[in-house]
């Protein structure tokens, strides 16, 4: 299908679903009043795309491609993905030949602007077979309006792919975002995912596991300030066996934020040999806050280990009188385990740069 | 513990309970829901008007209501003027058992009901379709002040404590199955235990469905004042038909401050019974609530027993045990819902299925905004033996505020190869060996039954394994 016709499609799909609402179990936690899809279509798109690059591979400004569209297809049942599919005007496409390896961060920067604007930055990775990369993807800007995202990223035979995304929109934008994997055999993707900004900000993350031997590393990390509500959604797709996935979100929340964490885990008929686990840990810091979790398992397969665990606390009280002893005084000792809390989710970005700048927001919006 | 002693190989499980026995219906309606079957329940059984008035209303809510969308498949999968909603093969509960009618009776010695009576409980009800046919507490227990009755004599007899807890807990507008509880609700027991009294024997019921394309309806109150104890345990089964039932009743529990109650179920419905149950207990300051609850039949389970903590300290505790063999699908799990402070609850659940079974645990943990210092524990393992079958853990945790931990873990898994290869090179065979892993898995809800039970189960279970991993 070629990009026009998929614009179509997807303008269609868009047009069909409907608006999410509170009676929606998905959505039931969170404020919509802002949302305002009026004329849509119409709304100046005002995005600025930096990208850098690395010899060897193409790292350009999106356009037609003939993997566009196979991971995240124009009828997929999810509104803010169909009005991406069928809006889009910015997008990058990153590329890497066959066994081609990178170790220099690529960078992928878009930058929102604009007074109740929209944007749709549209992202397609392909790393070919044993290609390797590592990309540091991230959303910025002061721009305040609709802001929805997709990136389709395929892992090829024996590829591997750190990938490092954040998104630190302004408290005036509401983030739509899907980001879908696709790993072949003996693939691999290690992935951290950031969400700092934004009044409300929905994360889709899934990893579709098509070929044995493959691997899928998935960590996420929100903060929640600043009445910020953040909701993520998760899937690991083992549609075959002998694949594995790991993924580890955590969130800290104050100041009347509010998360909502639901996650998957579908194991295919026959998937034998599979290796799931799925954990989302929660640190609420102050009584202001809402915090839901609800991790999911389906397994239609005998042959597998799947566990899964989630959890909802504060500070530990012993702990912190644990450090005040030491001669901490309370707001540096709280400061301390909130950091701690964090770090096994820090600790797996690679990019030191991105690492320092994903503490730097942190230290900025939780902890005080 | 009893000894897991492996039975014939028979694959799937073999349902003995599954017999069926001709018992005349003295009383009964025609098929069909209908406010008609409403008035001629009343008049039959001389109802007061306010219950009239409720069944009404209650009719009523039920046919506005939806099937709660995140519960799949039950919407149209039967339709409910395909049962009888009332039938009665006895005139009026009996106090002995030699009163009972004599093809009553017969089907309960099959099941081997009475014999237990003398063994171990204090008190034993044996509800046949809508009715009661026996009920009977030990003197000593009654000398107590300990009320057992059926929920019918109990509107009779204790008007006042009835009116005051009846549906207040859970109100036929709770959801669509409870309403029709409450339109069409016929036996069951009410149990009521005065302050401080400790009713140290358990009080059993047992449900039996003869009818055919029947709907049962059974609604049970269980009041336990101050700083007092019950055990109530409830079996289950009925016959196999190739036409389906409905079993949907309501229990409705109140744990007044520091009292304990303990509410055993073993379920075993045939497979051709929806069993749709809405199961609710409220907890007072100190007090506390301990589910016990097996799902080891039925087509469809539809069940998550819930605590409901509206007193400071209280506690509420599930054990769930769900196994689901062919032609099974149990949807259990529990409910902790936290609205005082420093409440502590846990959700232990076990899991298993085989023979294409499918099982999924659905839970909830609600932490409410002024409930703080409250802890939440969730475990759930499944077990899952072969490919054909299916397990699924759907858990919601929602949490108000802080100064609350709530902690969910799960997993799924196969008989793992290791121990199995570790107990054959030991010389056990492979069936057992498979069997003494999966009575290792359930030991820790099994161990909480009464010793009688833990048999029956262990039996079962054995029963379902049998020839089941390849």
């Amino acid at each position: 299908m070629n990009l026009d016709a998929q614009r179509k499609l997807a303008w269609q799909t868009y047009q069909r679903l409907p608006l999410p609402s509170r009676r929606d179990v998905d959505w039931q936690r969170f404020d919509l009043r802002a949302l305002n899809l009026d004329a849509i279509e119409q709304r100046p798109q005002s995005l600025r795309v930096t990208l850098n690059s690395a010899p060897g591979v193409t790292l350009a400004p999106l356009t037609d491609h003939p993997q566009l569209g196979r991971a995240i297809a124009a009828d997929e049942p999810n509104k803010f993905a169909a009005l991406t599919s069928a809006l889009w005007r910015h997008g990058a496409l990153l590329h890497v030949p066959a066994n081609h390896k990178t170790c220099r961060p690529l960078e992928i920067i878009y930058e929102f602007t604009g007074d109740n604007a929209a944007a749709f930055p549209r992202t397609l990775v392909v790393l070919e077979s044993g290609a390797e990369a590592t990309i540091a993807q991230k959303f910025v800007g002061t721009g305040t309006g609709i802001h929805a995202s997709l990136t389709e990223v395929f892992v090829n035979e024996g590829a591997k792919l750190h990938y490092v995304s954040h998104q630190n929109l302004a408290p005036g934008a509401l983030d739509f975002t899907l980001k879908r994997a696709h790993v072949a055999r003996d693939a691999e993707i290690d992935w951290v995912v950031g969400m700092f900004g934004g009044a409300l900000t929905r994360y889709d993350v899934e990893c579709v596991m098509d070929g044995e031997g493959g691997t899928s590393f998935m960590y996420g990390l929100g903060v929640g300030d600043n009445r910020r509500q953040i909701a993520q959604f998760t899937r690991q797709h083992h549609r075959v066996g002998n694949t594995t996935s790991d993924l580890l979100f955590k969130n800290v929340l104050r100041d009347r934020a509010a998360t909502n964490y639901s996650g998957v885990i579908k194991v295919e008929k026959n998937a034998n040999g599979t290796n799931a686990y799925q954990s989302n840990k929660n640190l609420v810091l102050d009584k202001t806050v809402q915090c839901d979790t609800r991790p999911v398992l389906e397994i239609e397969s005998n042959q597998l280990r799947c566990t899964h665990g989630a959890t909802v606390g504060r500070l530990d009280d012993n702990q912190l009188y644990y450090l005040r002893t030491r001669g901490l005084d309370d707001t540096t000792a709280r400061n301390v385990l909130i950091e701690a809390f964090l770090a096994p989710v820090l600790d797996r970005i690679q990019i030191e740069s991105v690492r320092n700048e994903f503490a730097e927001l942190i230290h900025r919006k939780v902890v005080r | 513990m009893s000894d897991p002693t492996p039975t014939n190989p028979s694959s799937p499980r073999e349902y003995k309970e599954g017999f069926h026995d001709d018992i005349k219906a003295v009383k009964s309606v025609p098929k069909g829901l209908s406010h008609d079957v409403v008035d001629y329940m009343c008049d039959t059984k001389s109802e007061p008007d306010w219950m009239r008035e409720f069944r009404h209303r209650s009719l009523d809510l039920f046919l506005k209501q939806d099937v709660p969308a995140w519960m799949p498949g039950l919407r149209d999968e039967f339709n409910y003027d395909e049962f009888t909603y009332y039938v009665s093969p006895v005139e009026k509960s009996a106090r002995k058992w030699e009163d009972v009618p004599e093809e009553i009776r017969r089907t309960y010695d099959k099941l081997g009901i009475a014999k237990e009576e003398q063994k171990l409980l204090g008190g034993l009800g044996a509800q046949i379709d809508s009715e009661m046919a026996y009920h009977n507490i030990q003197e000593s227990l009654s000398k107590k002040g300990i009320i057992f009755l059926s929920c019918d004599e109990g509107l009779k007899q204790y008007p006042e404590i009835f009116r005051e807890h009846f549906a207040k807990n859970i109100p036929p507008e709770d959801n669509k199955f409870a309403a029709l509880n409450s339109a069409f609700w016929s036996g069951g027991s009410f149990v009521y235990i005065p302050k401080s009294v400790k009713c140290d024997v358990p009080l059993s019921v047992y449900f039996r469905i003869n009818a055919e394309q029947f709907g049962q309806f059974e609604r049970t109150l269980i009041i336990c004042e101050d700083d007092s104890f019950c055990h109530y345990v409830e079996g289950c089964s009925a016959p196999i038909y190739t036409t389906n039932s409905l079993h949907a009743a309501v229990v409705e529990i109140y744990v007044k401050e520091r009292a304990r109650c303990r509410y055993t179920t073993i379920q075993n419905w045939s497979t051709d019974v929806y069993n749709l149950v809405t199961k609710r207990s409220l907890i007072s300051a100190k007090g506390v609530m301990e589910w016990v609850d097996g799902n080891l039949g039925s087509k469809r389970t539809v069940k998550y027993p819930s605590c409901y903590m509206i007193g400071e300290g209280a506690h509420g505790e599930v054990l769930s045990l769900a196994s689901a063999d062919k032609g099974m699908w149990q949807d259990a799990g529990a409910k902790l819902v936290f609205l005082a402070p420093n409440c502590s609850g846990r959700i232990n659940s076990k899991s298993i299925s085989g023979h294409g079974g499918r099982s999924s645990y659905r839970g909830l943990v609600q932490v409410a905004k002024n409930a703080t210092n409250c802890r939440a524990q969730v475990n759930c393992d499944a077990l899952i033996l072969d490919p054909r079958s299916r397990s699924d853990t759907y858990p919601t945790m929602e949490v108000n505020g802080d100064l609350a931990t709530v902690e969910h873990e799960a997993t799924v898994s196969s008989v793992s190869d290791e121990q199995l290869f570790y107990l054959t090179s030991r010389g056990i065979k492979k069936e057992d060996a498979v069997s003494m892993i999966v009575n290792g898995f359930i030991e820790p809800v099994v161990k909480e039954l009464p010793m009688e039970f833990a048999v029956e189960i262990n039996r079962l279970i054995g029963l379902q394994m049998e020839g089941s991993v390849g």
